[in-house]
Order: C-alpha cells, then sequence, then structure tokens
C-alpha cells in the first residue's frame, strides 16, 4: 500500500494505492474506491494520464473524483490508457495485423471476453475478446482489412 | 525345369530379409503414421518415414553405388548442401522486426541454447565421443537444420537418429513447452501484460540487420559464417523487397524440393546396423532432455529479467528463447490468453523466437569452433 497526500488548489487527497495484482490495483480516493488495471507503465514527459476503469468493477466510477485520481496515477505507478487515442468506448487491435473475421455487428450485445474478431498477425489468428459487456454501435473495420497497433475494430455504443 | 540356383535368384529378395531391416520397416511405418496421421511435421517425417522404408528393403538398390537415395545424400547431405538452401527460406521467412524493436530481448534468446551445452556435458558422461556428444547436444538448439548441420560434419553416422529426435521435438512443441512454463510461473507472472511496443523500423535498418549480423557473427564465430550467411541472405532478399521472385523461389519452391530431398537421404541413412544401437534410444532421451532443459532456462532467465525490469517482463515469453520459429513464440501467445484473453504477448514472443533462431545458429557454430571441425 502507498498512500499519497496531494494537494490540489487548497483542497487536500489522501490517495492509497493498493497492488492486488501485477497489473490490478485498488485505489482509494477519499472514502470511494476504485479498481484499476494498470495496462501499461513508461516514462512519458509529457503524458496525458488517465486510470482505465473496467465498468465492471464493484463500484461504478463517478465522473467527480477524476482530477484526484489522475494525480494519484501520476505517482510512481503511472497509469496510462492502453493505447493512445482509445478509450473503453472503442475496442483497439492490440497489435498490427489484418483482420480476417468479424463475430459481431452493429447492434449485438457482447459479454466480456465475447470473441468479437480474428486478428491474423505474424501468420497466427488471435482471438480478440470484448474488453467489457456492451452493445456494439459500429464496426470500424471490415473482414480482409489490414490494421495498425491501436486502430479501433468496434466501437461500444454506451 | 528350374534348378535351385535360378530360383534362388527369383528368391533374392526374400533370401535377404532380416530381422533388422524388418524392425526398420517398422520404424519406418512408425515415422509415417506420426507423420501422416499425428501431423508431426509431416514434410519432413514422410519422406524421411519413406526413405527409410526404401532403405532397409531387401537389397535395396536405391542405396546402392549410384542409388537414387545415395546420390541425394551424397549430393547435399555429405556436404551440407541441403540444409543450407533451407536456411536461405527460412531466413526468408523470417520477420526480424519484433526483435528490432525489442533488442533487448536477445538475451531470451541465448538463455535458450542452455541445453545444448547441458546435454553435450550429459552424453560426455554416458559415453559418447567429443564429436558426438557434441552433435546430440545441437538437437537442443530446437532447429532442424542446425542439428542435421552440425552433426553432418562432427558425426556423420548418427545423423539419422539426431535428425529424427530434432524434427520430433521440434514438432511437440506445443505439447511440451505449456506444463514447463506453467510449472515454472506464477498466474500473476503469466498475466503481466507487455503492451506492442509499436516502435517504427525503418526500412533502412531492415536492410542494414543481416549485413551487419553476417559480418558480426561471421567474424566472431567463423564456423557459424555458412549457416547466419545463408539465413541473412534469405532474410536480406526478403527486406530489400527487390528480389521477390527470389525470395518467393527460395521459400517456396527451393525449400520444398530440398525439404523432399533431405527427407529422403536422411531416412536413407537409417539402415538397421547403424540405427538399431542402444545409442539411438540415448540420443532420443538426450534430445528431450536438450529441449526441457532449454525452455526451464529460458522461463527462468526471463523471470530474471522480469525481476531486473521491474515486473515488466512476462516471464512465459522466455520460452520462446528456443528455436522452432515461429512456433514456440505461437506457443506463448496461447499460454498467455488463456489467463488473460486480453494480454497478447505474439510480437515480443516472436522477437525472442528470431533471437533463439540467430543463438541457435551460433551456438552451433561455437560447437564446431570447439570440436575444432572444419
Amino acid at each position: 500500500m502507498r498512500r499519497y497526500t496531494l494537494g490540489i488548489g487548497d483542497r487536500e487527497f489522501v490517495v492509497d494505492v493498493q497492488e492486488l495484482d501485477a497489473d490490478h490495483f485498488e485505489v482509494a480516493v477519499g472514502d470511494k474506491r476504485f479498481e484499476v488495471t494498470l495496462h501499461g507503465d513508461e516514462d512519458l514527459p509529457e503524458a496525458r494520464i488517465a486510470p482505465a476503469l473496467p465498468a465492471a468493477a464493484s463500484v461504478a466510477a463517478s465522473p467527480q473524483p477524476s482530477a484526484p485520481a489522475r494525480a494519484a496515477a501520476a505517482g510512481p505507478q503511472a497509469v496510462k490508457p492502453r493505447t493512445a487515442g482509445a478509450s473503453l468506448s472503442t475496442l483497439a487491435a492490440p497489435m498490427p495485423g489484418v483482420i480476417l473475421e468479424l463475430h459481431v455487428k452493429a447492434g449485438d450485445r457482447v459479454e466480456r471476453g465475447q470473441a468479437v474478431a480474428v486478428l491474423d498477425a505474424m501468420k497466427m489468428h488471435n482471438l480478440i475478446g470484448a474488453p467489457r459487456a456492451g452493445v456494439i454501435a459500429e464496426l470500424c473495420v471490415a473482414a480482409g482489412q489490414a490494421v495498425g497497433h491501436g486502430d479501433p475494430i468496434v466501437r461500444f455504443a454506451d | 525345369m528350374a534348378d535351385s540356383g535360378t530360383l534362388g535368384l527369383l528368391m533374392q529378395g526374400l533370401n535377404h530379409v532380416t530381422p533388422q531391416s524388418l524392425v526398420m520397416i517398422g520404424v519406418a511405418g512408425v515415422l509415417l503414421y506420426l507423420g501422416i496421421v499425428r501431423k508431426y511435421e509431416p514434410l519432413l517425417l514422410l519422406p524421411i518415414g519413406a526413405g527409410c522404408l526404401l532403405a532397409n528393403l531387401p537389397l535395396s538398390p536405391l542405396v546402392a553405388e549410384d542409388g537414387m537415395l545415395r546420390v541425394l545424400y551424397d549430393m547435399g547431405i555429405r556436404n551440407e548442401l541441403f540444409p543450407l538452401l533451407i536456411f536461405i527460406g527460412i531466413g526468408a521467412l523470417t520477420d526480424f522486426g519484433p526483435l528490432l524493436e525489442n533488442p533487448r530481448l536477445v538475451l531470451l534468446g541465448a538463455a535458450g541454447q542452455f541445453g545444448i551445452f547441458l546435454t553435450l556435458l550429459l552424453a560426455l558422461l554416458l559415453g559418447f565421443s567429443r564429436p558426438e556428444a557434441a552433435s546430440i547436444g545441437i538437437i537442443g538448439a530446437i532447429d532442424g537444420p542446425t542439428s542435421i548441420y552440425v552433426s553432418g560434419l562432427l558425426a556423420p553416422h548418427l545423423l539419422g537418429p539426431i535428425t529424427v529426435a530434432a524434427y520430433s521435438y521440434m514438432s511437440l512443441v506445443p505439447i511440451i513447452l505449456p506444463p514447463i512454463m506453467k510449472l515454472l510461473t506464477t498466474q500473476a507472472e503469466r498475466r503481466i501484460r507487455m503492451p506492442y511496443s509499436q516502435r517504427q523500423i525503418s526500412r533502412r535498418t531492415r536492410i542494414l540487420f543481416p549485413i551487419v549480423v553476417t559480418v558480426l557473427v561471421g567474424t566472431l564465430v567463423p564456423f557459424a559464417t555458412p549457416l547466419i550467411g545463408m539465413l541473412m541472405l534469405g532474410n536480406l532478399m526478403k527486406e530489400s523487397g527487390v528480389v521477390e521472385r527470389l525470395t518467393q523461389a527460395s521459400s517456396n519452391e527451393i525449400a520444398n524440393a530440398v525439404t523432399l530431398f533431405l527427407g529422403l537421404a536422411i531416412g536413407s541413412t537409417m539402415v538397421g546396423s547403424e540405427f538399431l544401437k542402444p545409442s539411438t534410444l540415448a540420443i532420443l532421451v538426450l534430445g528431450l532432455v536438450a529441449f526441457t532443459v532449454d525452455g526451464i532456462a529460458g522461463v527462468l532467465f526471463a523471470k530474471l529479467l522480469n525481476r531486473l525490469s521491474g515486473g515488466k517482463l512476462n516471464p512465459l515469453i522466455g520460452a520462446a528463447g528456443l528455436s522452432a520459429f515461429p512456433m514456440a513464440a505461437r506457443v506463448v501467445q496461447r499460454v498467455a490468453q488463456e489467463e488473460d484473453f486480453e494480454n497478447f504477448l505474439l510480437m515480443h514472443a516472436m522477437g525472442a523466437n528470431a533471437a533463439g533462431q540467430v543463438a541457435s545458429v551460433v551456438a552451433g557454430g561455437v560447437l564446431l569452433a570447439l570440436m575444432g571441425a572444419g
């Protein structure tokens, strides 16, 4: 457990970061608790930092404490989103390759982990699962299309 | 009326059936079964099985002087031509991009060769001669052409069992590696995510890489020059993009034809008097030891790197440090995804795997240098 006491303006926040797993942290800001997944950790001189909060977390993420949460993440265990420009509203390609199959269509409801697409990378077929439960709003790629790292594959409606 | 002499001539084949040749035909049957039914490296085990079958038929003209299998052996195995031709094709199929993006993975490739040297020592203890022990150890390179190349130079009489062991264990990578990986890592370690680094590698770097590696390795380990030179020639052709036809020919037509010739010729070396010895069994067991130790050393070394890097490196990718490109990397990806479907280690594993490919070639060269082969 690591405690950060941070001042923003004239307010003071106490942020506790508890390591649950190599990439899972419990972050407590005041009396609010968040389960945070660490997708990457590197030193960037001018990084924009925001923790990725899984929607399935036991506590609903409320938008208010985002400022202190960001501040907490700015500590040694910096938390940043998986890819630049992508958030939980999209499923992004984890590596470059070619989309071989899409198992969903716009309007489908998917569960977390449900197969969404098959990505051929380095001649291996990789199953890409939904990062969270939700409704697919839009397919961003077609089967046979090449994608780069971080390119959106599908967009979620909510 | 046929006298006994004429009858003897007609029955020559039957009269020359020996128990040994019958056993070897049985071995050929096993190889064919493994290739056709179990689909273990069928491209190699089928021709090897066929070569073994043909060579062990009574009085087989194929292995007599100027027989086809003998000609193939003289043409490409005795002088090492075939494994080198195959290496051009492997180079043309290998993508060193992931390794260039993350050069420290070279260390994992080196660790994945540990089994070679441990097995060499074990083989010496079991009473094999030094060149024989080195040839058996090279099974730990988990790379068929390298094994054929080294044992062809050092111990040609063991070529059959060593090649069969090397290719059999290569095909067993998806079966043997995962239990080792799971045994040596914790669930938390297997779940360590390694985001794709996305460093753009310039075309110039990709073209210079095979040239620099050839010069460097060739200078440091001259015995590795033929292998590394052909591997990197194939890669240079691929990355340069200007000789598409040669790249295609090397990785398809030439590699396919040579694979057939190589398999047949290797199979023809498996004749009863040479193959049916306790040493063959010892080679199969030692090969398995070499393979297992490679996997263990790779994962343990990756665990060490994980500590040094502050927990950022998933130790699973250490298992890709042995050769068997690209199968070992795929196995790593599969095991990682079993734990966490959002974890994609493939690119990192490919980097370690390509490093293992180069490292096993270098290890082969080092062995040849140690044995003073020419």
